[in-house]
């Protein structure tokens, strides 16, 4: 089972085909309010850097940017290829104000890891874009034959070229899984936004993969698991992509009592896996970073999704929508369901 | 005299050597995904893409590694080392850049000084088919690094893919042994020239121009300089590039025990983890993120070139495509020499 | 071999109620079937996730928790925790591809030693009818950690 077989479903998408025809110009004008935004934050030293996304090396890429000073915020670029959690760096920043350029599901983290205590209340400023969702650029790359050269977004089109092809693709055929299904794609708790808040996307569509491999046997789903963590090598790049992933000590790399070794046997990479989506369960905001980030392209999001979905369905909780109501596994109902249990 | 090899003698070819040799090549394991593994099959060889995930060196140096075995029954123990290697080998599809890694990292593990046992048998009971590179990608920078998609240091023989056909020619002892393969026609002369306009072409599309004369000592002067704060600050501290790398070679050995009986692993290792270098006393001399992308760009450009005389790259491109927060290494040595130093100020 | 096989069970029990409701069924001599091993624990909200799964991994056949009933943890609020993190747990698990009913959770309090033996017998038979595990347990060719041949 390829991970095609989870594809968007179209007609919700032709639902909001107003708004993509003016994706051009919306993007534009949402990389000039970032690169002003940025520059009066750094002019009135309001914080000591801001992160942002920078134009990538290679066709189809975005990769992260550091800036301190006015000269640089003319390479912040906003475009569907800022694929990544900005927030994980919050981390390593604890002494820095930081202005960080936030789509909604980054905007979720956030306020997931406001409730963890992972950084001082005034230490952020939040540049939130409403996101126009990102494309995936390893379905873009097999979508054509031969080595993409050059890429760029026009309108709902995502045009590529090689030595000897030009080929337009519809952007919204070639959206990552997580974005596919994403509610919230206007920050929610940003101090400024960047462009017009984008509608919210039906609650019920949003977990249509989950519902679709569940009508599958126990042994088809456990097979698919087996298949797709097989490949996994170790690197820890899902984690180290995750904002939500910062112990001290991960469950990995714990000696006493050791969960698992170091090598590949498969029931090991069965279980970090395993462990490592559990963890995130009612603390994930659904950004795919860590699918995106694995070089062995693993199927991840079915994972935490079918967790997010539980921790709605069970207690009536989304990861990162307010920043009072406390995570699900922290606290506890009288009435909270128990029907499982003799 | 070359030789050819018609694609529609390919699998037979492969059949023929799976009977002698134990066959290692690239296996998709899923859409544009692909590792070397024993295969035996010839129809799951895969040779379509430009290049592996895991490089070539995982067929000499596993990522996960059983080096011994041991069991207590009563009073008796038995130990059963896996060093032996039984069969003779053959690595097929192997590009010039993971090849000319192998080469590299062969210093290190069959040095003047130490052999690794597990390494060098495996090493020498193989025979590698190298596939050049017809259709290098844009950021493969082997020129740059000593290398090439043609270069054949290394192969005991090389294919390149004619279309219809395989050029193949024999460059070493071992290759030589190949001559009298029954699916081996003589080349002709169109198809040699078809081959050198091929490698002409080639060799002309990938980066040759990467500034690494004397980076070396350029280095030497850049231990303290603010330059590594700045430089690792995106990078989140996984470890794709280290195991993609086809030149790293850093490993942890554990032991994976019961009460009576167990096995010594070797594992690969990455000196971007924190542990790598956590000492028991809790004191880690790499402490953050930016002393641990310093030590791996050194190690690179500066502390293996003086070891071994050769920078520890080999230009493949893979740290810079898998990379998740595209952290480009061609970049970093392009800020490296352009950075002022203090005596030139 | 399968016909004399019987599952070995996991039965993390809370100290103060279902542990010692355990003791009752014994000292009361009730007969339920001897499958179950028992790991006493402070509290059923002590149970980490990884204990399940590191036992899975392990080949045991079935894992059972159980705590107090809701009202009366000993910690007050401990087993409210524990049922979250079971309801989540379970739910993920089936999800992936473990069967259900390989994992289960009950409420047994300190009074109740007919009632354990009762949950027993019926978690037990659920394992026999669910047969040995046949996913994620870690075995090699030469090092197994399941040692039950």
């Amino acid at each position: 089972m390829l991970s095609s077989e989870f594809v968007v479903r179209s007609k919700h998408i032709n639902a909001l085909n107003t708004e993509l025809k003016t994706l051009n110009f919306s993007r534009a004008m949402i990389q000039e309010k970032i690169r002003e935004k940025a520059r009066e934050l750094l002019s009135k030293k309001a914080v000591d850097l801001i992160i942002g996304f920078g134009e990538g090396s290679l066709p189809l890429r975005a990769t992260p940017l550091f800036i301190r000073s006015l000269e640089e915020t003319d390479r912040l670029i906003w475009n569907s290829f800022c694929e990544n959690n900005l927030s994980t760096y919050l981390h390593k920043l604890s002494q820095f104000k930081v202005g960080l350029v936030v789509k909604g599901c980054d905007a979720r983290s956030i306020i997931a890891l406001s409730h963890e205590k992972r950084f001082k209340p005034d230490q952020l400023f939040l540049i939130g874009v409403p996101c126009q969702r990102m494309v995936d650029r390893r379905r873009v790359k097999k979508a054509v034959k031969g080595e993409i050269l050059r890429a760029h977004e026009q309108g709902d089109q995502i045009i590529v070229e090689g030595e000897d092809f030009k080929t337009i693709l519809k952007r919204e055929d070639f959206l990552y899984p997580s974005c596919q299904g994403c509610i919230h794609r206007t920050p929610i708790k940003a101090d400024v936004l960047v462009g017009d808040p984008v509608e919210e996307f039906p609650l019920i569509e949003t977990y249509h993969e989950i519902e679709e491999f569940e009508k599958k046997s126990p042994e088809e789903r456990w097979k698919f698991f087996e298949k797709e963590s097989s490949r996994c090598i170790r690197c820890d790049a899902c984690r180290e992509a995750c904002p939500m992933c910062y112990c001290a000590e991960c469950f990995v790399d714990s000696s006493n009592p050791k969960w698992m070794e170091k090598g590949l046997s498969p029931q090991d990479l069965e279980f970090y896996h395993i462990v490592r989506a559990y963890h995130q369960t009612g603390r994930c905001s659904g950004c795919g970073a860590c699918e995106r980030a694995c070089p062995m392209e693993i199927r991840l999001t079915y994972l935490t999704q079918k967790l997010n979905w539980d921790v709605k369905e069970l207690f009536d909780f989304e990861t990162g929508i307010d920043a009072e109501t406390p995570p699900p596994l922290s606290t506890y109902e009288i009435e909270d369901k128990q029907e499982f249990i003799k | 005299m070359k030789w050819k090899l018609d694609k529609k003698d390919f699998k037979p070819f492969l059949q023929s050597l799976m009977v002698e040799y134990d066959l290692f090549a690239p296996v998709q394991l899923a859409e544009g995904v692909s590792v070397y593994k024993k295969i035996d099959r010839p129809d799951e060889v895969d040779l379509s893409s430009s290049n592996t995930q895991k490089p070539t060196k995982e067929v000499f140096f596993p990522q996960s590694e059983t080096m011994f075995r041991y069991e207590k029954t009563g009073n008796q123990h038995q130990v059963t080392s896996t060093e032996e290697v039984e069969r003779k080998r053959v690595i097929l599809g192997a590009r010039p850049c993971d090849i000319q890694a192998v080469l590299l990292i062969d210093q290190v593990f069959s040095g003047k000084e130490y052999t690794d046992v597990y390494y060098v048998n495996k090493r020498k009971a193989t025979t590698i088919i190298g596939m050049a590179c017809d259709h290098p990608l844009s950021p493969c920078f082997c020129s740059s690094m000593k290398g090439g998609p043609f270069h054949r240091e290394g192969s005991d023989l090389l294919l390149i893919d004619l279309g219809e056909a395989y050029l193949v020619e024999l460059l070493t002892e071992k290759g030589m042994t190949f001559q009298k393969n029954k699916f081996f026609k003589e080349a002709l002369a169109k198809e040699i020239n078809s081959a050198k306009e091929i490698e002409e072409r080639a060799t002309k599309k990938t980066d040759g121009s990467l500034p690494v004369a004397g980076i070396e000592k350029r280095l030497d002067q850049m231990m303290e300089s603010p330059f590594w704060e700045r430089v690792q600050e995106k990078c989140i501290g996984c470890r794709i590039c280290t195991y993609l790398c086809p030149t790293c070679h850093c490993f942890d050995i554990v032991d994976e025990a019961l009460t009576n009986k167990g096995q010594r692993v070797r594992n690969w290792d990455s000196c971007l983890s924190s542990l790598y270098s956590q000492e028991t006393s809790g004191h880690n001399p790499r402490p953050t993120n930016r002393e641990r992308t310093r030590q791996r760009i050194m190690h690179k450009f500066n502390y293996f070139p003086k070891n071994f005389d050769r920078i520890a790259c080999v230009g493949c491109g893979r740290c810079i495509i898998y990379c998740p927060v595209n952290f480009d290494i061609r970049q970093t040595i392009k800020e490296i020499q352009n950075s002022i130093l203090q005596n030139e100020k | 071999m399968e016909d004399h096989w019987e599952p070995k069970i996991l039965a993390f029990l809370c100290n103060w109620c279902s542990y010692a409701g355990a003791d009752l069924a014994g000292t009361s001599r009730i007969q339920y079937p001897p499958n179950v091993r028992v790991i006493r624990v402070p509290c059923s909200g002590r149970i980490n996730p990884l204990f399940i799964l590191k036992a899975l991994q392990s080949g045991i056949d079935g894992v059972l928790v159980s705590g107090c009933h809701p009202g009366d943890c000993h910690y007050l609020s401990g087993n409210y925790i524990g049922r979250r993190k079971s309801a989540t747990l379970k739910r993920f698990l089936e999800y992936l591809g473990f069967e259900e009913g390989r994992v289960q959770f009950s409420w047994v309090s300190a009074a109740e030693g007919g009632r354990f033996s009762q949950v027993v017998d019926e978690v037990t038979q659920d394992i026999k009818k669910l047969g040995p595990p046949r996913r994620f347990v870690k075995t090699s060719v030469e090092f197994g950690v399941r040692s039950s041949e």
